[in-house]
């Protein structure tokens, strides 16, 4: 085939949707080739290539949404920090930053440049929840980003092919799980390693000199469908707020959602000022969450790429919790970025009220413990939990999903085998979704041990406890998620250390219902 | 082998294709009978009646019966399984229900989880504990397990799955549960995760257990119906039955662990494939079967179809995956399109053409079956593109009504703005670009190219589809075997007898025990002969294969290895790493630097060739065969209608070689050749088409 553009049609659709098989492919080897249950059973990772100037192309298919968004920033990161000039072929780059990242350090970034005929075309790109990264494992009593662990800055991890050993050992010296956090970075250079392999193949066989014309099709085409899908709502200003936990005092979210034409501008003016708690959450993150909520509501079915964020606008005052200066901590920025689709959603309630859904049971819950294994060892686990989804116009919400995130739980099995835990019972909390015509998605529970002669350490990431998931159009509330330390409230914003025999009881938010019962 | 006959069955949602092998002739004998939905073993007993009468073979002569089916795989689609009920470890009965909290879709809010099996209100709980080291914490309390099952039958609950935490690393609570409620429950189907899927990870483990106990009552009825019924007959050979992965099993353990046959039907398909391309198809074969619902593709190298040990049932979102059931079996490495020739055609909200993935099924039906069918679907554009014969539908056994067909192709064409002909060759091309863009991904996705493969082409739709098909994916030949409607009941006969066994070994490398190591795979092995000699073959001549799971200490999945033949000593490790680190190169590109290495199941398979004669048309005629008519074919490629000579298949001697276009015609399927395809009859009966480039 010849390089014209514009494609054909059938072309158009195989390239685009062997570049998809390559990143869902990519997906599966890491997961296939990594060691931490954050990966291989939790799913806690994603794989997007680029173009050559870092704009989103495809992602993995089931990938986590707020990855995908903050994925391309950091690669045009590296662009601006390295510069292209110094990218060779065999090189690799790596960065955690927060601010140009996916708001933690937790999860670490790789890319990988591809170069076709001595030209650089595209990059391959992933993240991955690193099993530790060292600090105060996502406290949320950390005031600045110093304490929350190893910071790494945009940098070479390859160099033409040389890995520097030099930060291999650096990281290995940080984090409590050397092995697990070292065998995970090269499950990730596995996966980048295959997306370069397919691309290149596929450029050949193609005879595409560069992935230009091909990103500018297919972007082109996401944009001017999501366009199309906002010119759709009816122009005007729609506001939304509400409370969540906080600390001593509640967290107060809001926003104005403002359509004009095709266009539609997300203002976060009037949310609470940043706080020396790690729940401040990174501007990348936000605008992520918000372009998950826009798209989910109003163009569900077109394929993600750059072409989708273009049309979107996101405002947000520096100094706030959805958009924190450093060097403020962050460790917990889901525990704010999770809220920001609900109330998007509220916001665009009453003129788009068959696309949106109730609140759901989220942020996402987690306990990171941190001890002693049997062995003498340092370790460090994560296991995540969800609530209920909120409920729809159409159905009622589904039970303990993820959402906004995708992330799976880690089989009871794997926790007993991998971890000092004992687990009672997992089960659906019947009636903790909120009644409606459509009622909520259910919440969970769980109930564990701890079998460790040495106190384990616990961090809690509970949201909900105090504010729970409104309904839609007069649907009930979904049930407050509660946290029992042996079966009495315990504060989950405190850090805990569990001894033999003590208990934990986790009760995970139910989803708002839809319409009034 | 002594037996002359064997006898090959195969179900289908549509039809069921009886097939009686003659070995030493390379004969066969085959009908085409609709499917018996309500009873299927009538259907089956009926089909082997006819065959038997017609050709007065007698039924003593059959040693060999093998059997595939997709019955059980369409109750769990279609949700028409037994009554289930779960009986768990206390404190988890809701694991089913809660599955692994991930969407399969990112953007989808209405997205819906599969609904379970085994519904709320007959998942029971019961008090025993076993912990992660196989150490029982807490004894099985059996009068409670008892009261359980009871209260679950006086439910109406039919089957029961027992899954109990940790119960693949000690099985003894749900062997003893196993047992009381064979005594206190006897008409209850009882089904173990042990017996069923015996790996770590519940849930994947009490999905695969549920769906076992869904269709086991099911499958024991029909079995063991169709196991007397043959034997009424006077077949006395027993029934073998083919498995998901293409290995064969005896009937008691496919009544036990009836899961392992979901995928039977498409594995028969692609065995069939394989053998049946071995030869014309250089080892390089895309075995494409093309149903009335679907098509399924899978790829064959080196003769041998790929396996892959995660499938899911019953997806919730037909073709996504992540939507269905997980299913802890390995089955032979498919991927099945929602194109066939009931699939419906319409325009979608675009304005688009859109085909399938929904049919019409058998009832209504595509339009020109005339039971009342109004919307067009494929079958209906390959009649009005002449690709069909009305007057020889199904072997002239339906009546076709080309006005209906017309009408419904013409009422679309009018809606989009097209000519009738424009639009039945949009909806024909649309479901071909369906089927080749699903299998350039699935190519794709394991780094082959697909020129390098002969498109394979069986089912009723397969050879009607795969000119059109093999040019939109690069394929530069087209293999089409004797009697390809009926090719997988075909291939269950002649392709080899393969049999595998699995055990849980889950050690490091290092520290393994040599000599019990051997033995293991020495017991698996002296098994799997056992069974080879069942399936009516010499396990003397059999091949045995060692594989094993192995991964790197830390990991969560394996790579399934193709390990050195035994007997193994401390000497053999450093070869079973080679080919471990090999296949992981292979997979994954590179190994991690000095992780020690552990191998969690030790696999053998054993296979044995089928001797005798291979299959053969049934050519009565010598010399240049003459067209039987000529007819009016639609090709792109000549912007129009071709007059077209039509062929009887059985008219064409070995060695025959044609150009395009022609029509080949035989009783259950129908192959088009367009103008740019050289056609030739290859000396073992396949038809052969080499496509320009």
């Amino acid at each position: 085939m010849t390089t014209t553009a514009p494609f054909d049609a059938v072309t158009l659709e195989v390239i685009w949707r062997r570049m998809i098989s390559a990143a869902d492919e990519a997906a599966k080897t890491l997961q296939r080739t990594s060691f931490s249950t954050l990966v291989n059973e939790s799913n806690d990772f994603a794989c997007v290539i680029t173009d050559a100037d870092g704009h989103s192309l495809v992602q993995n298919t089931e990938s986590i949404p707020s990855f995908n968004s903050c994925l391309p920033v950091t690669v045009q990161h590296f662009l601006k920090e390295i510069g292209r000039e110094n990218m060779n072929p065999g090189d690799v780059y790596i960065c955690n930053d927060p601010w140009v990242a996916t708001g933690h350090l937790n999860d670490v970034t790789v890319a990988k440049p591809i170069f076709s005929n001595g030209k650089l075309a595209a990059f391959a790109a992933s993240t991955a929840h690193a099993p530790d990264i060292g600090g105060k494992v996502r406290s949320v009593v950390a005031k600045e980003i110093f304490e929350e662990g190893f910071q790494i800055p945009a940098m070479k991890l390859l160099d033409r092919g040389e890995v520097d050993r030099t930060f291999i050992k650096l990281i290995r010296a940080q984090v409590r799980t050397p092995d697990q956090t070292e065998g995970d970075l090269w499950a990730q250079l596995t996966g980048l390693a295959l997306m370069e392999a397919r691309v290149a193949d596929l450029m050949a066989e193609y005879s595409l000199p560069d992935l230009t014309a091909f990103g500018e099709e297919i972007q082109g085409r996401s944009e001017r469908a999501m366009r199309a899908a906002m010119a759709a709502v009816p122009d005007g200003r729609y506001e939304a707020s509400f409370d969540t936990d906080g600390f001593d005092h509640p967290l107060h979210y809001q926003c104005a959602v403002t359509v004009t034409g095709d266009r539609i501008n997300v203002d976060f003016t009037g949310t609470s000022e940043q706080i020396p708690k790690a729940i401040n959450c990174t501007f990348t993150y936000t605008f992520a969450m918000v372009s998950y909520a826009l798209k989910s509501a109003l163009l569900p079915d077109v394929p993600n790429n750059d072409g989708i964020f273009r049309c979107m606008e996101v405002t947000a005052p520096e100094g706030s919790i959805v958009n924190p200066r450093r060097p403020v901590s962050v460790g917990g920025r889901m525990a704010t970025g999770h809220y920001l689709p609900a109330l998007v959603f509220q916001a665009l309630a009453p003129v788009l009220p068959d696309k949106v859904m109730a609140a759901c049971g989220s942020p996402l819950w987690s306990i990171v413990q941190t001890g002693i294994d049997k062995r003498g060892r340092t370790y460090a686990n994560t296991l995540f939990f969800n609530g209920g989804m909120g409920a729809l116009p159409t159905k009622p919400g589904e039970s303990c999903y993820s959402w906004p995130s995708n992330i799976s739980n880690v089989p009871v099995e794997l926790v007993e085998r991998n971890t000092p835990l004992f687990i009672h019972s997992k089960s659906l909390r019947e009636g903790s979704g909120g009644t409606g015509v459509h009622p909520g998605g259910e919440g969970q529970e769980m109930v564990f041990e701890s079998e460790s002669e040495t106190p384990v350490g616990i961090i809690f990431m509970a949201e909900r406890l105090k504010f729970a998931a409104k309904g839609l159009e007069g649907g009930g509330e979904g049930a407050l998620g509660e946290v029992l330390i042996d079966n009495k409230p315990a504060d989950a914003r405190a850090d805990h250390a569990l001894n033999l025999g003590q208990t934990i009881t986790l009760r995970t938010p139910g989803g708002g219902g839809y319409g009034k019962a | 082998m002594t037996a002359r006959y064997s006898l090959g069955i195969d179900i289908g949602g549509t039809f069921t294709d009886i097939v009686v092998f003659d070995h030493t002739q390379g004969r066969q004998f085959a009908r085409k009978v609709l499917t018996t939905h309500t009873d299927p073993a009538t259907g089956v007993i009926d089909g082997v009646r006819q065959v038997l009468s017609a050709d007065e073979l007698p039924a003593t002569e059959i040693g060999r019966v093998v059997h595939a089916t997709t019955l059980f795989t369409n109750a769990t689609i279609e949700r028409k399984g037994a009554a289930t009920g779960l009986i768990t470890t206390d404190g988890f009965r809701d694991v089913l229900e809660i599955g692994r909290e991930r969407k399969y879709e990112l953007y989808d809010l209405a997205i819906a989880k599969p609904a379970p099996l085994a519904p709320r209100g007959w998942r029971r709980e019961v008090a025993g504990r076993i912990d992660a080291e196989g150490k029982e914490r807490v004894p099985l309390d059996l009068s409670a397990l008892v009261d359980a099952a009871k209260s679950l039958q006086a439910d109406g609950v039919q089957s029961v799955a027992v899954v109990f935490l940790h119960s693949y690393t000690n099985p003894a609570h749900e062997r003893a549960a196993g047992l009381a409620l064979a005594e206190a429950v006897p008409d209850l189907a009882i089904s173990l995760s042990v017996e069923v899927a015996p790996e770590i990870r519940e849930y994947e483990r009490t999905s695969t257990t549920v769906v076992n106990a869904y269709i086991k009552p099911l499958a024991a009825t029909y079995l063991d119906r169709l196991a007397e019924e043959l034997a009424g007959l006077g077949i006395a050979a027993p029934l073998q039955l083919m498995l998901s992965n293409g290995g064969l099993g005896a009937l008691e353990q496919a009544k036990q662990a009836p899961v392992a046959l979901l995928e039977s039907g498409p594995a028969a398909g692609a065995l069939a494939g394989a053998w049946f391309g071995a030869n014309d198809g250089d080892g390089h074969v895309l075995a494409f079967d093309m149903g009335g619902t679907t098509a399924k593709l899978s790829l064959v190298d080196d003769a041998q179809p790929l396996i892959a040990y995660d499938f899911e049932a019953a997806r919730q979102k037909r073709f996504a995956h992540g939507s269905g059931l997980p299913i802890k079996i390995s089955t032979i490495e498919l991927i099945e399109i929602g194109a066939g020739g009931g699939s419906i055609a319409r325009l979608n909200a675009l304005g688009l053409l859109q085909v399938g993935p929904d049919s019409a099924g058998s009832e209504p039906g595509p339009a020109c079956y005339g039971l009342g069918g109004e919307q067009p679907t494929v079958t209906d554009a390959n009649f009005l593109l002449g690709y069909l014969n009305p007057e020889f539908f199904a072997g002239g056994s339906m009546d076709v009504d080309m006005q209906a067909a017309r009408i419904a192709v013409a009422s679309l064409a009018a809606q989009a703005g097209l000519s009738p002909e424009q639009a039945a060759w949009g909806i024909h091309d649309i479901a071909n670009e369906a089927m080749a863009g699903a299998a350039r991904v699935h190519i794709a996705e394991r780094g082959k190219d697909p020129r390098k493969y002969a498109l394979l082409a069986t089912g009723g739709g397969g050879p009607l589809h795969a000119y059109h098909v093999a040019q939109k994916l690069g394929c530069r030949r087209i293999i089409v075997p004797p009697a390809a409607g009926v090719a997988s009941a075909v291939g269950l006969l002649i392709a080899p007898a393969r049999v595998d066994r699995v055990a849980t070994v889950a050690a490091e490398l290092d520290l393994l025990d040599w000599t019990a190591f051997e033995a293991r795979y020495a017991a698996l092995e002296a098994e799997a002969h056992t069974l080879i000699a069942a399936t009516g073959l010499d396990p003397a001549q059999a091949t045995t294969e060692r594989l094993a799971d192995v991964r790197y200490v830390g990991q969560a999945f394996e790579v399934v290895v193709s390990l050195p033949p035994g007997p193994y000593t401390k000497a053999a490790k450093p070869g079973l790493i080679a080919a471990f680190e090999a296949a992981y190169v292979e997979k994954f590109t590179r190994t991690p630097p000095a992780v020690p290495v552990e191998i969690i199941n030790i696999r053998t398979a054993v296979s044995a060739e089928v001797p005798g004669e291979r299959p053969r048309s049934a050519v009565t005629a010598t010399g240049d065969p003459k067209p039987n008519a000529q007819r009016s074919l639609y090709f792109p490629e000549a912007n129009g209608f071709v007059e077209t000579p039509v062929f009887d298949r059985a008219d064409l001697p070995a060695g025959y070689a044609f150009q395009g276009p022609a029509v080949i015609e035989e009783s259950a399927s129908t192959l088009i050749i367009g103008p740019s395809g050289k056609a030739r009859v290859a000396a073992d009966g396949n038809i052969v088409v080499d496509l320009e480039s």
